[in-house]
């Protein structure tokens, strides 16, 4: 699953993970709110839900700090079959920081997305 | 137009003195009076006073005493010192402790009286206009600095979008369809990109205060190579670490530092040499860290060597951002470090620098 507010990045990186052939498929949203709705609907449907997540973390309105904060309220029957990288261009120490605290975040990637890294991470 | 009220508080045992001041000077200023120091104290506490004049010789608490004792608490009224003529030991005293604008001697002449608190009111004015003029530059530095992080962040996310195109035409191999158009647009981006990394790096040296963690700098050299030589393979790195006990320092600018200084290395090398070499020795001793990086680049022209640390200053032949060395000047200043540089264009460059164990 690919979580990004920016609409050429999501199809750049849909496509860039798509060539790995690391997935059957991918799951776009462009936003926090959308990504929520999508895991609530398929709780119970596992065949639907994303075995990894990609998630951006300067977005409008939820950002990926924050959509952490609802993810982990999911059972862990779930999220621990699930991942979390942070994808982002960020620069900055503190958020870098912060996401590697984070027990439900494996790795902060840094944009541009290199699917190298991800080969290594998974 | 009536100039603005001054508000002068008169500190003085003599009760006349007292009254004859108020008669003398209450149409100019609004005169507050009192009769002791611990009086005049408490008139401090409720009116916001702009001169102060105080007698020297009073029970109790002296002039001076009083204002040694109101330096920290009210540092902004103007003093001035009434003082017999005799009294030179309380004069010096005034004078080095203080914090006396004038002195006047007793008994006073109006209008040298007068025109001492038409200064000392300039002298008030001028330090407090001088103080709002700074907060305020403090403000719009503040706010300056603040917007070159976001725009940098902002223009940042666009141009990996940028790259992140070119990485996916590499990899369905369509680079060297369009002649070298591709590669263009990867080098502009790359430098695009390169230039707002410094921005971001110049911005944190300014902002960030100082902090200090443990460093092993054996860690640190090989991860700062391994970024840098990933590009370029060809350079020898010889690395001798010398740490036989804990260091502390700015994490962050150190790497700043050192990154700047390999990734230069790296850049400037002869085009033809064959043997690339770069030598980095580290010794850390208790009191600093002596780190020295040198290479058998192109070298640095005598008449360049004052330049290279000033902002935007490039070398005509190679052409790099003008802030590499900029920063790592910036950032030494910020932890108290120092940096040399030797330089020939036969033998190559080295940079010696000693950072401050912090522990």
């Amino acid at each position: 699953m690919l979580i990004d507010d920016n609409e050429i990045d999501l199809k750049i990186n849909a496509k860039l993970i798509s060539l790995t052939k690391l997935f059957e498929e991918i799951i776009i949203c462009q936003s926090g709110e959308e990504a929520l709705n999508y895991l609530n609907k398929h709780l119970q449907n596992e065949n639907k839900l994303p075995t990894f997540i990609l998630l951006d973390i300067q977005m409008p309105e939820m950002d990926g700090f924050e959509f952490l904060n609802h993810y982990k309220q999911f059972s862990r029957s779930f999220t621990d079959t699930c991942p979390v990288a942070m994808l982002s261009s960020t620069l900055d120490f503190g958020d870098i920081q912060r996401a590697e605290a984070n027990p439900y975040v494996i790795k902060l990637l840094k944009k541009p997305f290199s699917p190298k890294e991800l080969l290594a991470l998974l | 137009m009536r100039p603005p009220s001054v508000r002068v508080l008169y500190i003085d045992d003599e009760e006349n003195n007292l009254s004859a001041f108020k008669a003398s000077f209450r149409r100019q200023y609004e005169i507050y009076t009192a009769i002791s120091a611990a009086d005049g104290l408490k008139i401090l506490q409720s009116v916001d006073i702009q001169v102060i004049i105080a007698d020297q010789k009073m029970p109790n608490t002296t002039g001076v005493e009083f204002f040694k004792s109101i330096t920290e608490t009210y540092p902004d009224p103007i003093r001035i010192l009434l003082t017999g003529y005799t009294d030179i030991e309380a004069l010096a005293d005034a004078i080095n402790h203080g914090d006396i604008y004038r002195y006047i001697t007793k008994p006073w002449n109006d209008l040298e009286l007068h025109n001492s608190i038409k200064n000392a009111y300039d002298a008030y004015k001028a330090k407090i206009d001088l103080r709002n003029k700074i907060a305020e530059l403090e403000k719009t530095n503040d706010e300056l600095n603040r917007f070159i992080y976001s725009i940098s962040h902002e223009l940042r996310a666009p141009l990996v979008s940028v790259i992140g195109i070119v990485n996916l035409v590499k990899l369905e191999n369509m680079y060297n369809s369009s002649g070298e158009y591709w590669s263009l647009i990867e080098t502009c981006s790359n430098k695009l990109d390169y230039y707002i990394q410094k921005t971001l790096q110049y911005y944190k040296n300014n902002k960030t205060v100082a902090e200090t963690s443990e460093i092993d700098f054996k860690t640190l050299v090989t991860e700062l190579i391994e970024v840098h030589a990933y590009a370029d393979k060809d350079t020898q790195f010889t690395v001798n670490v010398v740490q036989n006990m804990p260091f502390k320092g700015d994490l962050f600018r150190i790497e700043v530092i050192l990154g700047n200084l390999i990734s230069n290395a790296i850049k400037y090398q002869k085009v033809n040499e064959l043997n690339k070499k770069v030598n980095i020795d580290i010794e850390v001793g208790a009191a600093l860290a002596e780190i020295s990086i040198s290479d058998n680049g192109m070298g640095i022209l005598n008449e360049h060597l004052e330049k290279i640390f000033t902002q935007f200053f490039k070398s005509k032949v190679h052409h790099g951002s003008g802030l590499g060395l900029f920063i790592v000047k910036e950032a030494l200043n910020k932890i108290n470090g120092r940096i040399a540089v030797s330089s020939d264009v036969d033998n190559g460059t080295t940079f010696t620098i000693t950072i401050p164990n912090a522990k």
